[in-house]
C-alpha cells in the first residue's frame, strides 16, 4: 500500500467514523394547511414527540393557508423543490397521483416489519390509494353536522333537531325560530359547491354518474334541492343574504347567537366550546329523501422525488397513527384521526362539549364523499358561480344548473 | 463627440449598457419571447409540455369567463376613466389658483397615491361593508338606503371603481397642475382683459394647451385599466358571480390555480393586443385632433 | 407671485377642496379608529369615530400572528435595493444609447421600447419558471431583480442626455477620459433631477408591487407588506379590527416617508417626461 492509497484509506476512514459525531440529521420537509394558523402548537408537539423517538430525524415544516396551499404546493413540486412529506386532501390528492408526483408507499409499508394498515379506518385509507396502489397514509377526517343553539330552540318552544328529521320538519322550526326583530335567524347553510354536492345527495341527486362520464348536475331533483336551498333565503326568510351577513362568518352568527340551526364542520367545536356563551349541541343533518354528509379526509403523501423517503415515510405513518399524534390531536380538536380503534377516540367521545359527539361517528354511515374530477379547481370555480348566480336571484335554479352542466361537459 | 473609438468605446458599452441589456434579456425580453412559446402549448407544470398550435387562442376566444372579463373591463373604463381625468382635472385647476394652503391640499391628494393597493383595498371593504359600513351609514343620514356594494353583482364593480378613483385621483391632479404650469400666465392674463368669462378661457386656452398632459394621463389609465388586479383580488376576489373578474385575474387562475400555463399566457398575449389596439387607436385620434386644431 | 386679496370664489374653492380633502384622509381616520376597537365596538352602529374603550389589543395579535416587522423590512430592502439597481442601470444604459454610437444601437433601443407595450402579466407564467428552475422561488434576488431594469427608466434617462448640450462633456474628452469615466463624473451629476424622477417610480412601483411577490414568495420570512396583508385577509375575514390594526401598520412607513419627501415625490412625478 503506497501512501496515496493510505491517506485515501485514512481519509475514507475519518468520514465514516467522524460522521456521526457530526449527528448528520436527515432532515425531512414537511408541508401543511391543516395545522395553520390553529394548530400550530399542536403540530410543534408532534415534531417533538417523533424527534424524541427518532433523534436522527429532523422534521421542518412550512404553513400555508388552505386557499394558497396547492397553488404552492403545485409550484415547489414543478421547481424540483418539493417537501419531503406532505399534506393532500381527499379532492386533491387524484390529481397529485395521476401526475406521478407522489411516492407508492407499498414496499416502504411491507419493508416495515411490526406495523399493520389495520390500524386506519379501511375506507378511509381506501380513499387514498389508486389502481392499488397506497399513496398517501389517511391523517385526519372530519365532517359537517347540524349545530343547533338549544336556549333559542327552548325560548321559541321549538323541540329539538332529531335524527329523523327532514327537510320538512327542518323548515317548520326554522319559520318559529327565525325572529326578524332581533335578528335571529333559524337556519343556515351557505350556498356553494361543497354545500350543494352534499344537499343534493340528501335529495338523491349527484354531479355525475357513477364513472364520472355523465353530467347530472342539472337533474330534476338537483333543481328541486337548489330551490329548496334558495328559497330558504329569498322565500321563507329563514336564512340571511349576503348582504344581510355584511360580511360575518355564519360561525360568528352562530356564536353571537343569532342563528339557531347551522350547518357546519365539526372543527367548530373548539371554537364554540370556548366562545358560545349558550347552550347547543349537534344532531344529524335532516334529508329529504335520504340522508347524507360531508365527508372530508386529508391525507399525508410521501414526493416520488424525495431523497429521503424512508425518513419522511416514518414522519408521516407517527403523525397519522402513533398514540402520541392522536391524543395530541383528539385534545385539540384538530380534526379526528382516522384511526380504527375505539379505544384511541374515546378521549374524542369524552370531552364535555357537545353532548351528542357520537353523532359525529353516526354522520360516517352516510358520507358523501367530494365528487372529484381532473380540473377540480375549475370545477369548483364553474359550479360555484353558478350558484352564486342563483342564489343571487340573477338565475333561476334550473336555468344556473343548465348553464353550470354545459360549463361542466367542457371540462370534463 | 468622435473623441472616443475602437476598443475604448466596446469597453463603455460593456461597462455602462451591459448591465441593463443583461436584465433586459434575462427579465423582459427572454420571458417574453417564452411566453409567446406557451401560449401555443397546454402545460400544468408537472407533465411534459404538449404543443397544441392555435388551441389556446380559439378556446380563449370563444371562453364565456374571457368575454365576461372584457365585458368587466370595459365597464371599468367607462365608469373610471372620465371621472378620474374630469376629477383630477377640476381638482388641478382650483390648486392651480394661487391660495393659502394649496401644496397643504395636493400633498392630502396625494396620500392614497403612495399608500399601497392592498391596504387600501382592505379599508374601502370595510367602508363598503353593507351593514357596518361609513358609506352606507353616510347614505342613511341623508335617507338613502345604501347598496349591497361588493355583494351585490351590480355594484360590485361600482364599489371598485369608487375605490380606484379615491387612490388615482391625486395623481392624475398632480400631472396636470404640472401642465397647467407649464401654460404661460400671460396668456391667462391676455384673455381676462379681453373680457372672456373663466370659462370661455378654460376651453379656448386652457384645455388646448393642457392636450399633451390628457394625453399622457387617458394612455396611463387606460392602460392600466386592462391590468387591474390587486383591488379586485383582496376586495371581491372576482366575484360576485364573476361581476368584477378582470383579465388579469383570468391569467392568475388559470396560470396558478388550474395549472394551465399555455392558456394563461395565451390569454396574455390577448390582453397585449387589446391595450396595443387601443393604444394606437388612441393615438391616432390624438394625431388627427391635433392637425385640425392646428 | 404674493398672496392677493382674497375673493368669494376663493371661499368656494376653499370648501370644495376642504370637501375633497376630507373625502381624500377620512378612509385613513377609520382605519385608524377601527384598529383601536373591541370585536364588539366594531359592529356598533351608529359606528363610533373616536372609540369608547380603545385598545391596543389588534396590534398585539398581529404582531403575534405574523412576522410584521419581517414584512417591513423585506419590503424596505426590496424596493430600496431595487431602485438603487433601477436608476443606476437605467442611467447607464441612457447615457449609453444617447452618446455612443454603435452597430445595432436603433434595433436594440426599439426592442426595449417594445417591451414598454407589453403588459407586465405576459412575463408573469415564463418568470415564475425560470426563478423557480434557478431555484430562487422564495428569495430575495427573486422579488428584486425582475423589478430592477425597465424600459421606461432608461428612456427617461436617453431622453434626458439627448437634450443635455455636450459642451461640458467635450471639455473632459479633450483632456483624454473615456465614456465611462465621464459619465461617473458629470453624467449622474448633471442627471440628478431625471434620476430622482425615476427613482421615484421606481421605489413606489416596488413597494406597492403584488401580484410577483404574491406568485414568488411561499413563506412568511420572504413576505412583503403587501403579500403578508394579504395574507392577513385571508385569515382574518371578517375581524375587521385586527385587518385595519394590520392596514395602519403596512400605511404608516410609507405615509412617514412620505411626509418627510412629498415635495420632491410629487416634483419627482410633475417633472416626469411630459414633454
Amino acid at each position: 500500500m503506497n501512501i496515496v492509497h493510505k491517506s485515501i484509506a485514512a481519509l475514507l476512514l475519518m468520514t465514516a467514523v467522524s460522521s456521526p459525531a457530526f449527528a448528520q440529521q436527515t432532515v425531512v420537509k414537511y408541508m401543511t394547511f391543516s395545522a395553520a394558523p390553529d394548530y400550530i402548537e399542536e403540530l410543534d408537539a408532534t415534531i417533538a414527540a417523533f424527534e424524541a423517538a427518532h433523534p436522527d430525524i429532523d422534521v421542518q415544516y412550512e404553513t400555508a393557508a388552505f386557499g394558497d396551499y396547492f397553488t404552492k404546493l403545485q409550484t415547489v413540486i414543478a421547481a424540483g423543490q418539493a417537501p419531503d412529506a406532505f399534506e393532500v386532501n381527499y379532492e386533491n390528492f387524484v390529481a397529485f397521483a395521476d401526475k406521478g408526483v407522489l411516492a407508492d408507499l407499498g414496499p416502504l409499508i411491507s419493508a416495515d416489519t411490526g406495523f399493520s394498515t389495520g390500524i386506519y379506518n379501511p375506507t378511509a385509507l381506501a380513499a387514498f390509494s389508486e389502481d392499488g396502489k397506497q399513496y398517501g397514509l389517511v391523517e385526519s377526517f372530519s365532517n359537517v353536522v347540524l349545530f343547533y343553539n338549544k336556549d333559542l330552540f327552548d325560548k321559541a318552544g321549538v323541540a329539538y333537531p332529531t335524527a329523523d328529521w327532514t327537510w320538512k320538519e327542518e323548515l317548520e322550526a326554522a319559520r318559529k325560530l327565525t325572529d326578524t326583530a332581533n335578528g335571529v335567524w333559524g337556519d343556515f347553510a351557505p350556498i356553494q359547491f361543497w354545500e350543494f354536492y352534499k344537499t343534493i345527495a340528501q335529495n338523491g341527486g349527484a354531479m355525475f354518474n357513477a364513472d364520472k362520464t355523465e353530467v347530472t348536475i342539472d337533474s330534476p331533483q338537483n333543481v328541486e334541492t337548489l330551490q329548496w336551498m334558495v328559497d330558504k333565503v329569498a322565500k321563507y326568510h329563514v336564512t340571511p343574504t349576503d348582504v344581510e351577513m355584511a360580511g360575518q362568518g355564519d360561525g360568528d352568527l352562530f356564536k353571537a347567537g343569532k342563528i339557531a340551526m347551522l350547518r357546519t364542520g365539526i372543527w367548530m367545536f373548539g371554537d364554540f366550546s370556548a366562545n358560545a356563551s349558550f347552550n347547543w349541541d349537534i344532531a344529524l343533518e335532516p334529508g329529504n329523501t335520504n340522508k347524507a354528509h360531508h365527508f372530508f379526509a386529508n391525507g399525508v403523501a410521501v414526493s416520488a422525488t424525495s431523497a429521503n423517503q424512508q425518513a419522511a415515510y416514518e414522519w408521516i405513518k407517527f403523525l397519522t397513527s402513533s398514540k402520541e399524534a392522536v391524543d395530541i390531536r383528539i385534545k385539540a380538536g384538530w380534526e379526528l384521526p382516522a384511526v380504527s380503534d375505539a379505544a384511541y377516540v374515546q378521549g374524542y367521545l369524552d370531552q364535555p362539549k357537545p353532548e351528542s359527539r357520537e353523532v359525529v361517528f353516526q354522520a360516517l354511515d352516510t358520507a358523501v364523499t367530494p365528487p372529484v374530477i381532473a380540473n377540480w379547481n375549475q370545477l369548483t370555480d364553474i359550479v360555484g358561480k353558478e350558484l352564486e348566480a342563483a342564489k343571487l336571484g340573477q338565475k333561476t335554479p334550473q336555468q344556473a344548473l343548465t348553464d353550470a352542466a354545459a360549463a361542466v361537459k367542457g371540462i370534463l | 463627440m468622435e473623441g472616443v473609438t475602437g476598443r475604448g468605446k466596446y469597453v463603455a458599452l460593456a461597462v455602462l449598457l451591459l448591465p441593463s441589456l443583461v436584465g433586459m434579456g434575462a427579465f423582459y425580453i427572454l420571458p417574453i419571447v417564452s411566453s409567446l412559446v406557451l401560449s401555443f402549448t397546454k402545460w400544468d407544470l408537472l407533465t411534459p409540455v404538449q404543443w397544441i398550435g392555435v388551441g389556446n387562442y380559439v378556446a380563449a376566444l370563444g371562453d364565456p369567463a374571457v368575454q365576461q372579463a372584457l365585458r368587466n373591463t370595459l365597464t371599468f373604463i367607462l365608469g373610471y376613466l372620465p371621472a378620474v381625468v374630469a376629477g383630477g382635472l377640476g381638482l388641478a385647476l382650483l390648486l392651480n389658483r394661487k391660495l393659502k394652503g394649496r401644496t397643504v391640499f395636493r400633498a392630502i391628494y396625494f396620500v392614497p397615491v403612495v399608500t399601497s393597493w392592498v391596504a387600501v383595498s382592505l379599508v374601502w371593504k370595510w367602508l363598503l361593508n353593507p351593514q357596518y359600513g361609513l358609506i352606507n351609514y353616510g347614505l342613511a343620514l341623508i335617507g338613502i338606503k345604501g347598496p349591497g356594494w361588493l355583494f351585490d353583482p351590480n355594484w360590485a364593480m361600482a364599489g371598485v371603481i369608487m375605490t380606484t378613483i379615491w387612490k388615482d385621483i391625486g395623481f392624475v391632479t398632480v400631472i396636470y397642475l404640472a401642465g397647467l404650469q407649464e401654460i404661460p400666465e400671460n396668456l391667462g392674463e391676455a384673455s381676462s382683459i379681453d373680457g372672456a368669462t373663466p370659462w370661455q378661457r378654460f376651453w379656448s386656452i386652457t384645455w388646448p394647451m393642457l392636450a399633451p398632459t390628457t394625453f399622457f394621463v387617458t394612455t396611463i389609465s387606460l392602460i392600466s385599466s386592462f391590468q387591474v388586479f390587486d383591488q379586485v383580488f383582496v376586495m371581491t376576489g372576482g366575484g360576485p358571480v364573476g361581476a368584477t373578474t378582470t383579465m388579469v385575474q383570468l391569467i392568475y387562475k388559470n396560470a396558478f390555480s388550474y395549472g394551465q400555463m399555455g392558456y394563461a399566457s395565451a390569454i396574455s398575449w390577448i390582453l397585449f393586443a387589446l391595450i396595443f389596439a387601443v393604444t394606437v387607436a388612441q393615438n391616432f385620434l390624438q394625431k388627427r385632433l391635433d392637425k385640425s386644431d392646428g | 407671485m404674493a398672496d392677493r386679496a382674497l375673493r368669494p370664489g376663493d371661499y368656494a374653492t376653499w370648501a370644495v377642496l376642504g370637501l375633497g380633502a376630507v373625502i381624500m384622509l377620512l378612509p385613513f381616520v377609520w382605519m385608524v379608529s377601527t384598529s383601536l376597537k373591541t370585536g364588539d365596538a366594531t359592529f356598533v352602529m351608529p359606528p363610533q369615530l373616536i372609540p369608547s374603550a380603545p385598545t391596543l389589543a389588534n396590534y398585539s395579535k398581529i404582531f403575534a400572528a405574523v412576522p410584521m416587522a419581517q414584512f417591513l423590512l423585506n419590503s424596505v430592502f426590496v424596493s430600496v435595493t431595487s431602485t438603487v439597481i433601477m436608476v443606476l442601470t437605467c442611467a447607464m444604459a441612457g447615457y449609453a444609447f444617447a452618446r455612443i454610437k454603435f452597430p445595432g444601437r436603433e434595433i436594440i433601443f426599439y426592442a426595449y421600447l417594445a417591451t414598454l407595450m407589453i403588459p407586465q402579466q405576459v412575463t408573469l407564467v415564463p418568470l415564475f419558471v425560470i426563478m423557480t428552475w434557478l431555484d430562487w422561488g422564495n428569495t430575495y434576488q427573486a422579488l428584486i431583480l425582475p423589478s430592477s431594469f425597465g424600459a421606461f427608466g432608461t428612456f427617461l434617462l436617453r431622453q434626458f442626455y439627448l437634450r443635455l448640450p455636450r459642451e461640458v462633456e467635450e471639455a473632459a474628452f479633450m483632456d483624454g477620459a473615456g465614456y465611462v469615466r465621464i459619465f461617473f463624473t458629470i453624467g449622474l451629476q448633471l442627471a440628478r433631477p431625471a434620476l430622482a424622477t425615476l427613482a421615484v417610480f421606481a421605489f413606489m412601483a416596488s413597494w406597492n408591487s403584488f401580484l410577483w411577490p404574491l406568485i414568488i414568495t411561499s413563506d412568511q420570512s420572504m413576505m412583503t407588506l403587501p403579500v403578508g396583508l394579504s395574507f392577513l385577509n385571508g385569515r382574518y375575514t371578517t375581524d375587521w379590527n385586527v385587518l385595519m390594526a394590520g392596514a395602519v401598520i403596512g400605511t404608516l412607513p410609507i405615509i412617514a416617508v412620505y411626509v418627510f419627501a412629498q415635495k420632491y415625490i410629487i416634483q419627482g412625478l410633475a417633472t416626469t417626461g411630459l414633454k
